[in-house]
């Protein structure tokens, strides 16, 4: 699978750097579980990140800290995690869900308009985060819109297009304050996405007002 | 760290925890948890070290990336769970949060490390700036505006050029 799109340095940065909302980080992941390039993109960060800890001025733990942390060392760790999480609805999406997704709650698909389904993404811990999947028919032409934050798109079957380019599964697009766009469903197949808004819904214009009435968030 | 993975041998696991406990203490209050938070955050990560420590294969560099990746995950994890009201551990979100590296052949992040500390050191004054507060806000455009005294409307295409210089040094094509 060859990946012609792919997240912005800054934001890679800002997943390595655990401050990216829930919301864009599982869109990121999802990402990131295809593409090799990224995934060392990501570990040069990490790199970054490990010599700016090294940097660090000290700061003093309480007196009791190691003694503590000894004592805990025989406990078992807290239990392990049992992350996954699947639905009905992760079935009923009918496609193979990215890993990143296990944890979330997918709901069921709804109306939109002609040929046009979104299905809400819940992640667990992240109440406000606003991550769906969006599928529609072969041909469908989405509202033109701009963007109120950014809009973070992972192509996950089918294609898009639009002004800027072609999107094939495995594509991320990352579609900023700066982007005005009207992606079209490639003629081929339904095309399903994963998506994730940062900041205020509305402001999204077409898209964001199109949902928000539905998503409310 | 060798010693810590091949007999947990506390010793060396109280050398460790005297070297980066403190640094992972203070980049923790660096972006943004309170001292109290950032104390508990930190020990759960040196004690998640310990628990990982098996799975890793020793060697002086690597260390603080590893560890580096371990804190961000356990904040992250912590400040979720801060939201998360009812505590469902089949809704524990964070297993996908990993270190990705935590399985890699540490000669090869060894070898990354060197060509980024490298890289960094190469990096103008102002670059260096945007990184680091790049890593610490979850809104950093305004933080590096003030910092560098430049306006705001600029701050993007200031990262994007500290980064593609980042990237370039480290021979990534673009
Ligand atoms: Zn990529």
């Amino acid at each position: 699978m060859t990946i012609n799109h792919h997240p912005s340095d800054a934001t890679l940065l800002r997943h390595a750097a655990g401050t990216l909302g829930a919301g864009p980080a599982v869109v990121i992941a999802a990402h990131l579980e295809g593409c090799e390039s990224c995934r060392r993109r990501i570990s040069e960060f990490e790199s970054v990140g490990g010599a700016i800890l090294e940097g660090m001025p000290l700061e003093p733990l309480k007196t009791d800290a190691l003694a503590r942390v000894l004592e805990r060392l025989d406990l078992p760790p807290s239990s392990p995690r049992s992350g996954s999480l699947v639905t009905r609805h992760h079935r009923l999406v009918g496609l193979e869900l990215p890993p990143s997704l296990h944890h979330c709650e997918i709901g069921p698909w709804r109306w939109l308009g002609p040929g046009f389904r979104w299905s809400k993404v819940s992640i667990p811990g992240s109440s406000d985060a606003k991550v769906m999947l969006l599928k529609g028919r072969a041909g469908l032409k989405l509202p033109a819109h701009g963007h109120g934050g950014t809009e973070f798109l992972q192509v996950l079957s089918g294609s898009l297009f639009d002004e800027r380019g072609r999107y094939h599964p495995g594509d991320l697009d990352e579609a900023d304050i700066d982007v005005d766009h009207q992606p079209v469903v490639g003629p081929d197949s339904e095309c399903i996405c994963l998506v994730a808004l940062e900041g205020d819904t509305r402001l999204h214009s077409a898209l964001g007002r199109l949902l928000w009435p539905f998503v409310g968030f | 760290m060798q010693s810590v993975a091949a007999t947990h041998d506390r010793t060396a696991f109280a050398a460790l925890f005297g070297y980066f406990a403190p640094r992972v203490k203070a980049f923790l209050m660096r972006s943004g948890l309170s001292a109290n938070m950032a104390e508990e955050v930190t020990q759960e990560t040196m004690l998640a070290m310990w628990h990982k420590a098996s799975y890793f294969d020793p060697s002086r560099a690597g260390v603080s990336t590893w560890i580096y990746a371990i804190a961000r995950n356990q904040r992250i994890d912590r400040l979720r769970r801060e939201q998360t009201h009812t505590i469902d551990r089949h809704l524990d979100p964070s297993d996908e949060l990993e270190p990705p590296d935590s399985g890699e052949d540490i000669a090869l992040v060894a070898e990354r490390d060197e060509q980024v500390r490298t890289a960094l050191a190469a990096l103008s004054s102002e670059q260096a700036t945007i990184v680091h507060l790049s890593f610490f806000a979850d809104k950093p455009h305004a933080e590096i505006a003030r910092e560098l005294g430049i306006p705001l409307g600029t701050v993007k295409s200031r990262i994007r050029l500290a980064l593609n210089r980042l990237r370039s040094l480290l021979g990534d094509e673009t």
